[in-house]
């Protein structure tokens, strides 16, 4: 088991942990979605990696990234959307403000 | 301490570094910016490990990205510049406990699992990118095309939230 | 030593650059005038805002200059002088120039200053509306050298430029690397008169130099890429293929710098709209094309 392999999967462990605080602590939406773009980027930093390291001569490993780095568009795309409607109704995307539908 | 694990490690600290930098800075537009830079290291280290279509791709994208992503920092947040030294998070130690565990408990699969023989024969670059287009339009045109279908919708319903209705009277802006 | 010989051929076109801009301005040609502006330059006072964002200040103008020369990586001159032939060089070109917007948005955002970051940020706004102009005419450019390779795509042209080939692909190409060096009439972040220099004005003295050299680089790799992609290269007929690369490089880079003199300076809501409402169809209208080209003519 090569140790190149350990260290693209411990960063992207590391990356991972460091988006899930970033997402569960932050107020702002858009830091929440930085917190999740990094989620993402672990993720996408795993299968690189085993693409790599266990499957080099299976395209589909690559192409799994292509579909990750499309939802990392798509979903900053459709969350600004959102983001701008919301500013617009309220003034503000601080997510502790956001409790309206609050038991 | 091959050429290949040094650059590896080196790009995954940078990556790392960067990313812990988004929230631990005051400031908003570093904080977009180290993101940015974060995602850059990620794209070195897929050019490191050979997947040079991916790597450059990554560099490419993430870059338009996060400068969009510093924009609508600067337009919706109390205080881009960050001199005003505001904290804004809550339940810390709830996150960062989540943060923890998620961590080691990746790290523990990674470590005591079996991966098998690394391998070690990869395709050079231009036959991976023949292989990936054949691979994309080929066996996976299924996925591509919902791919496409997503993008599409993505984009039409974001404009349509985002929209503002334009009257006769504040079109042109008076 | 390759890459020795590109960077001082590099520097050599970035000198000339500088020159043909004084002369288009001035009217009268004169070689020295760069070197003396240059010296000058570096002699002044080298002055810091109060309050500036130091990493983002220092930062900048050096990354501009940094994502122009790695461009430049790419760039076949002859089929032997290529510092480092990517297999996905088309694509590391676009990679590269994406930086200039960080670089630009660094440069504005840093010293702290109201002219600065607006420049800063209305390039942003320009790089929403040129992206795609750049990324779609080199889709279709690869997709008639079937290959990433800048000396490939070269070699594909051997019958036929592609600005024969190809004009809507070549007219969008040339007008999104106008706006990319934000040269006249795209010159948004630097606005000359109306921002009072925009993202340069905070800067002064050495930095300055290094904002300035990085923009003649930038405008140099543009040029060279348009001549790769569009121009075919170093092909033509008696000439060595150094001297073609540079005649065309020099051609290329007098048309960018005079096409935008007559015209005022196009506004934000107008370059975006006519970006994604004329430009994007063509763009895609294009690739249809070369496909349907690529496919009937073997």
């Amino acid at each position: 088991m090569g140790i190149e392999l350990l260290l693209a999967l411990i960063t992207g462990a590391a990356l991972f942990g460091v988006g899930i605080y970033g997402a569960l602590s932050q107020t702002n939406l858009v830091m929440i979605m930085m917190g999740v773009e990094l989620i993402l980027a672990g993720a996408m930093v795993n299968l690189v990696a085993f693409w790599r390291f266990l499957h080099p001569d299976i395209p589909a490993g690559q192409m799994f990234v292509l579909i990750i780095i499309t939802v990392m568009a798509i979903e900053m795309a459709v969350g600004f959307g959102v983001a701008i409607a919301r500013f617009r109704a309220k003034g503000s995307v601080e997510m502790e403000e956001a409790a309206e539908l609050k038991g | 301490m091959s050429a290949q694990m040094f650059f590896i490690g080196f790009f995954g600290l940078a990556a790392v570094w960067f990313g812990i930098v988004v929230f631990r800075t005051f400031s908003m537009v570093r904080s977009a910016l180290a993101l940015l830079f974060s995602q850059t290291a990620l794209g070195a280290m897929f050019l490191s490990m050979q997947a040079e279509f991916l790597g450059v791709l990554q560099i490419m994208m993430m870059a338009t990205e996060m400068s969009i992503m510093a924009i609508f920092m600067v337009m919706f947040m109390m205080d881009p510049g960050g001199l005003g030294e505001m904290d804004m998070t809550h339940q810390k130690r709830l996150s960062l406990i989540a943060g923890l565990v998620s961590f080691v408990g990746a790290v523990a699969v990674a470590v005591f699992a079996d991966w098998g023989p690394a391998a070690s024969v990869v395709p050079d670059a231009a036959q991976q990118t023949v292989d990936l287009g054949l691979e994309l339009l080929g066996r996976s045109m299924l996925i591509f095309e919902t791919a496409g279908i997503t993008i599409l919708t993505a984009m039409i319903a974001a404009t349509a939230v985002a929209i503002q209705s334009v009257t006769r009277s504040n079109e042109h802006g008076h | 030593m390759t890459s020795v010989l590109i960077l001082l051929l590099l520097a050599l076109g970035a000198y000339l650059v500088a020159v043909l801009e004084a002369w288009i301005a001035s009217g009268h040609l004169s070689l020295a005038t760069p070197m003396l502006a240059g010296i000058a330059l570096l002699g002044r006072e080298s002055i810091v805002p109060r309050k500036p964002d130091r990493i983002f200040f220092e930062v900048g103008p050096v990354l501009l200059l940094i994502s122009a020369l790695l461009a430049a990586v790419v760039v076949p001159l002859t089929p032997n002088l290529i510092i480092t032939d990517l297999a996905t060089g088309a694509l590391f070109i676009n990679a590269a120039l994406v930086y200039v917007l960080v670089a630009l948005l660094m440069a504005g955002w840093g010293p702290d200053g109201a002219y600065a970051m607006v420049g800063g940020w209305r390039f942003l706004g320009q790089l929403i509306a040129y992206a795609m102009l750049i990324v779609m005419p080199i889709t279709a450019v690869a997709m008639r050298a079937e290959s990433l390779l800048t000396t490939q795509i070269v070699v594909s042209q051997a019958g036929l430029w592609n600005i024969v080939y190809q004009p809507v692909g070549f007219a969008l190409f040339f007008v999104a690397a106008m706006a990319l060096a934000f040269l006249p009439p795209f010159d948004l972040p630097t606005a000359t008169g109306e921002l009072a220099g925009g993202v340069e004005a905070e800067y002064s003295g050495v930095r300055l130099a290094v904002l300035r050299l990085g923009r003649l680089v930038l405008i140099i790799t543009l040029a060279a890429a348009t001549v790769v992609f569009y121009l075919g290269g170093w092909q033509g007929p008696w000439l060595p293929p150094w001297a073609w690369s540079a005649l065309k490089i020099l051609a290329v880079t007098a048309t960018m710098l005079l096409a935008g003199r007559a015209m005022p300076r196009i506004r934000e809501a107008d370059l975006l709209a006519w970006c994604w409402k004329l430009g994007i169809p063509l763009a895609l209208l294009n690739i249809f094309l070369v496909g349907v080209l690529v496919l009937v003519f073997p």
